[in-house]
C-alpha cells in the first residue's frame, strides 16, 4: 500500500509538470479572452496583468510555489480562485458519479447473478441483449431521445437543470446505461465461472439453497474482477461526464475542464486535474482496501 | 390491476411535479447558450453578459434604438450637446438611484469611465474607443463634460457602451453588479443560474416581468426543448434545424456579416480582375434557403442594413461564371499567376453549416478556374490568420469570417477592417484611409454621406473582399409572452420590453 501511495505521489508531480507545459503550448489566453479586434496595447496589458509576459520557467516556478501553499491562482474567465471554481463543479460530478455507481453496482450485481444462474434461459438472453444495447448506445443519442420522450412528450421530468430530485432522473439514467451493461456482463461471466467451480458443486451436494449459493458462497469470490470494472467506470465518471453534463446543464468538472481548455484558463485546468487525479487516487485506494477485504490472501 | 393503479398514480404525481418547474405568472426564464463567467458591467458588450446586464441591471447614458429606428435616445442622460470642439456635455437624470440605495450623480459617470478605461482591469468597452483618450470633468452633480482626444463626433453613441456603476465600485471585476436599472441581481448560483428581480425604486416605469432567471444549456436542441416544454420562455439562440415550430420560432438579423477577407498584397489577389472573378464565381442565391437560412441577405457592405450610411445603390456582383473565366484569362495573359493555389481559411463552429458553405464556395471558385484548398481552424489558430501581424511567407488567403456590428455606425468596423493600419485589414489604400478618417470625424448628414461613399468605393472600385451574407439567427419564444426578437437581441435583452399575455 505504501509503495502505491509513493508511486501515486510521483505520478501526481509528473502530471503537474506535464499539464503546466502542455497547457502553455496551446497558446495565449489573451487572444481568446479579449475580443478578436483587441489592440496590441490591450493584449500586452492583459498579459502583464496575468503574469503571462514572464519567461515560462519563471511562471512555472511561481506556480509550483503557489501550489505547495494550495494556491492555484485565479480563473481568468471567472475572476475567482480557480480551486473554488473546481471544487464547486467537482461536488456536482461527485454526487452524479456516486448516485449512478451505487445504482449500477446494486442492480448489475443482482440481475447479473440471477441471469448467470440459468445461462441460456429466457431471462439470461433478455438481460444479455439489454446489456449489450446499453453498453453500445451513444450517450448523446440516449439523452436527446430521453428528453423528447420523457420531457416534451410525456412531461414527466424536466429537460435539464438541477433544481429538484426530478432533475436528476434523466442524467443519472443516461449515465447509468453504459456502465450497467458493461458491469452486468462481467458479473454474469464471473458468476457463471464460479457456479461451475468445485466448491459450488460441493455446496449443492450438501443441499445448500440457491439463494445461499449465490449470496454466501459465490458472490464474494466472483467480485474481484467486477470491482476492477466498477473502479474503472467510477474513475471515468469522476473525471466528469462531459456529454451528460453538457446536455443536461450539469455544472460538473468534465464540462468545466473542456471549457477551460478551450478558453485556455490555465489555472482552472491545473486545479481541475489536480482535484480529479487526487479523487481517482483515493478511489483506487478504496478499491485496494475492498480487494483485501474480499480476499484475505492479498493482505500482505 | 393494482400495478396499473400504481403506475397511474406515479404518472399523476410526476405530472403534478412537472407544474413545479413551470413558470410563475410574471416570472420568466431565459436559456442562454453558454455559462456566464462574469456579470461585470464593463463587460456588458459581450453578448451573453449584455443580455443579462445591459439596461436591466446597469444602464448607460444613452441608448440606441434599432427596433423602432428612433436612433440615439436618452437613458441616464436626459440631453447632451457639444460644449466645445471635442467636449460633450451630458445633463444627467436627477431621480435615478442605484440598487444599493445610493443616488446617481456625475461622480459615478466619471468613475465608471475611468474604471472601464483603466489598465488595471481588462474591460471590453475600451475596444470601441480605439486610441481615443477620454477625460471626464464633473461640472455639477447632474452635469458632466467628457472630452475625447482626438475629438469624437459620435461620443454620445459611444456612451451606449459604457455602463454606469457607483463611484464606490472597486477597480477589480465585481461579482455583485450594482446599477440604476429596473432590476437587481438577487441570486447567482455559479454554473447554474442567475436571477434578476424587479426593483420597486426604479426611476422609470415598472416593467411587467417581476423576476428573470437565466440558465445555461450548451446544446441547441435542449434550449429549444426547454421552451417547448414550458421550462423556459426565451431561447435567444437555437439552431435552424430546431426552429421547426412557426408559432414559437422567430428568425431575426443577428448583425453578423459573413465575408471573405482578401489579402491584396499577395498575387494573384493583388489583381482587381481576380478579386472581381472571385465575386462573380459565387452563386449567392444558391446558398439561401439551403445551406443558410431563408432570411439571410446578400451583403454589399461589412455592416448590416440597419447601419448609418448603408448604401442601397451598391449592387451585389452578379453570378457570372463565364465573365469570371474571361477576367481570369485576361489576368493570366498579363502574367498574373492565377493558377497559384489559394487557401480558404475558415473557423470551425463559426455558424451552423460553415464547412458545407465553404465547400460549396470552393466548388464554385474551382468551376471558373481557381485552384483552392480549404483549411478549417479552431478560434485561436484562426485568429493568427485573421489579425495582424499576419504570418510571414503566407500564400494567397481568403479568410472567411463573420463580423458583428449592431452599434448603428460603421466606425466600429471600417478602421479595423479597411484602414492600412487596421488590425484585420487586407488592404493598404491611402484613399480609403482618408475616407475613413473623414467619415469618422464627420457629423450629421455628412457622416451618413461619407460612409455611403466609402461603402460604394470599397465594393465597386477597390473590390476589397468577397462579401457574402448578412446572417440571421433563430430564437424560440414561449407563446405565453409577447416578445419579438430583433437585431438588438444579439447583444441585449431588455426585460422591460417583454409583456406577459
Amino acid at each position: 500500500m505504501m509503495r502505491r501511495i509513493v508511486s501515486s505521489f510521483f505520478s501526481l508531480v509528473a502530471l503537474v509538470v506535464m499539464v503546466f507545459f502542455l497547457s502553455r503550448l496551446t497558446g495565449d489566453p489573451a487572444a481568446l479572452f479579449l475580443p478578436i479586434d483587441a489592440t496590441q496595447e490591450m493584449l500586452d496589458q492583459f498579459r502583464e496583468l496575468h503574469g503571462l509576459n514572464d519567461p515560462l520557467i519563471q511562471q512555472f516556478g511561481r506556480y509550483v510555489l503557489d501550489v505547495l501553499q494550495l494556491d492555484f491562482g485565479d480563473s481568468i474567465r471567472k475572476a475567482r480562485p480557480a480551486i473554488d471554481v473546481v471544487l464547486e463543479s467537482f461536488t456536482w460530478t461527485l454526487q452524479l458519479a456516486l448516485i449512478t455507481i451505487a445504482l449500477v453496482t446494486a442492480l448489475a450485481i443482482t440481475i447479473g447473478s440471477v441471469a448467470a444462474f440459468r445461462p441460456g434461459g429466457l431471462f439470461d438472453r433478455f438481460v444479455s441483449l439489454v446489456s449489450l444495447i446499453g453498453a453500445s448506445a451513444p450517450d448523446f443519442w440516449i439523452a436527446i431521445v430521453g428528453i423528447v420522450v420523457f420531457s416534451i412528450t410525456l412531461g414527466w421530468v424536466p429537460t435539464s437543470g438541477t433544481g429538484t430530485v426530478w432533475h436528476w432522473i434523466l442524467p443519472v439514467a443516461v449515465l447509468f446505461i453504459r456502465p450497467f451493461g458493461l458491469i452486468l456482463q462481467v458479473v454474469r461471466g464471473s458468476m457463471m465461472t464460479a457456479f461451475g467451480s468445485a466448491y459450488v458443486k460441493t455446496a449443492r451436494a450438501k443441499g445448500v439453497g440457491n439463494r445461499s449459493i449465490i449470496f454466501v458462497h459465490t458472490l464474494r469470490n466472483a467480485m474481484l474482477p467486477v470491482i476492477t470494472v466498477i473502479g474503472d467506470q467510477a474513475a471515468a465518471m469522476l473525471n466528469g461526464a462531459v456529454v451528460v453534463e453538457t446536455i443536461f446543464g450539469f455544472p460538473g468538472v468534465g464540462k468545466l475542464m473542456i471549457d477551460s481548455i478551450l478558453q485556455r484558463d490555465f489555472n482552472v485546468i491545473l486545479a481541475a486535474i489536480m482535484v480529479t487525479a487526487l479523487a481517482i487516487f483515493v478511489m483506487n485506494l478504496l478499491i485496494d482496501i475492498a480487494y483485501t477485504l474480499l480476499d484475505p490472501r492479498l493482505r500482505t | 390491476m393494482k400495478g396499473k393503479r400504481l403506475l397511474l398514480g406515479l404518472m399523476m404525481t410526476a405530472s403534478a411535479a412537472a407544474s413545479a418547474w413551470a413558470q410563475e405568472a410574471k416570472d420568466i426564464t431565459v436559456v442562454l447558450d453558454e455559462e456566464v463567467d462574469l456579470v461585470e458591467p464593463c463587460m456588458a458588450t459581450r453578448s451573453n453578459i449584455g443580455r443579462i446586464i445591459l439596461q436591466n441591471v446597469s444602464e448607460t447614458l444613452t441608448e440606441l434604438d434599432v427596433r423602432n429606428n428612433k436612433g440615439l435616445m436618452p437613458r441616464l442622460a436626459e440631453s447632451w450637446e457639444e460644449a466645445s470642439p471635442g467636449t460633450w456635455r451630458f445633463h444627467l437624470r436627477k431621480d435615478a438611484k442605484f440598487s444599493d440605495g445610493s443616488s446617481f450623480d456625475a461622480g459615478d459617470v466619471k468613475h465608471s469611465i475611468e474604471r472601464a478605461m483603466s489598465d488595471k482591469i481588462s474591460c471590453e468597452s475600451p475596444r470601441y474607443f480605439g486610441d481615443t483618450k477620454l477625460e471626464t470633468k464633473v461640472v455639477d452633480d447632474n452635469t458632466v463634460d467628457i472630452t475625447a482626444t482626438p475629438a469624437q463626433p459620435i461620443l454620445p453613441l459611444l456612451m451606449t457602451l459604457v455602463t454606469i456603476v457607483p463611484a464606490e465600485t472597486p477597480i477589480e471585476f465585481t461579482r455583485e453588479p450594482v446599477g440604476t436599472g429596473p432590476y437587481k441581481l438577487t441570486e447567482w448560483k455559479a454554473g447554474q443560474s442567475i436571477t434578476l428581480t424587479r426593483r420597486d425604486d426604479y426611476w422609470g416605469s415598472a416593467p411587467e416581468v417581476t423576476k428573470a432567471t437565466y440558465v445555461f444549456r450548451a446544446d441547441p436542441s435542449v434550449r429549444a426543448a426547454m421552451v417547448a416544454a414550458g421550462e423556459a420562455d426565451i431561447a435567444p439562440l437555437i439552431s435552424e434545424l430546431d426552429a421547426n415550430d412557426a408559432e414559437m420560432d422567430f428568425s431575426y438579423p443577428n448583425s453578423e456579416t459573413f465575408y471573405m477577407r482578401l489579402d491584396h498584397s499577395i498575387p494573384p489577389l493583388n489583381d482587381k480582375r481576380v478579386r472581381q472573378a472571385l465575386n462573380m464565381a459565387l452563386d449567392r442565391d444558391a446558398f439561401i434557403g439551403t445551406l443558410l437560412p431563408k432570411g439571410a441577405i446578400k451583403a454589399t457592405a461589412i455592416v448590416p442594413p440597419t447601419t448609418l450610411g448603408w448604401n442601397p445603390d451598391v449592387k451585389v456582383a452578379p453570378y457570372d461564371p463565364e465573365g469570371a473565366k474571361k477576367l481570369l484569362a485576361e489576368a493570366k495573359a498579363d502574367g498574373v499567376p492565377v493558377e497559384t493555389p489559394i487557401a480558404i481559411v475558415g473557423r470551425t463552429n463559426n455558424f451552423p453549416n460553415v464547412v458545407e458553405v465553404l465547400e460549396a464556395a470552393q466548388q464554385m471558385f474551382e468551376e471558373v478556374g481557381f485552384k483552392t484548398k480549404l483549411q478549417m481552424y479552431e478560434v485561436a489558430e484562426f485568429e493568427k490568420q485573421y489579425s495582424k501581424p499576419y504570418p510571414e511567407n503566407r500564400g494567397p488567403l481568403l479568410v472567411a469570417a463573420q463580423h458583428d456590428n449592431a452599434r448603428g455606425d460603421p466606425v466600429f468596423s471600417m478602421y479595423f477592417k479597411y484602414d492600412s493600419n487596421g488590425r484585420q485589414s487586407g488592404i493598404a489604400n491611402p484613399d480609403v484611409d482618408k475616407m475613413i478618417a473623414e467619415a469618422t470625424a464627420a457629423t450629421g448628414e455628412k457622416r451618413a454621406a461619407d460612409w455611403k461613399k466609402l461603402i460604394a468605393y470599397l465594393h465597386d472600385d477597390v473590390v476589397a473582399d468577397v462579401l457574402l451574407f448578412h446572417m440571421v439567427g433563430y430564437a424560440r419564444v414561449n407563446p405565453r409572452i409577447d416578445f419579438t426578437p430583433t437585431i438588438a437581441t444579439n447583444s441585449q435583452l431588455q426585460l422591460s420590453e417583454i409583456r406577459i399575455k
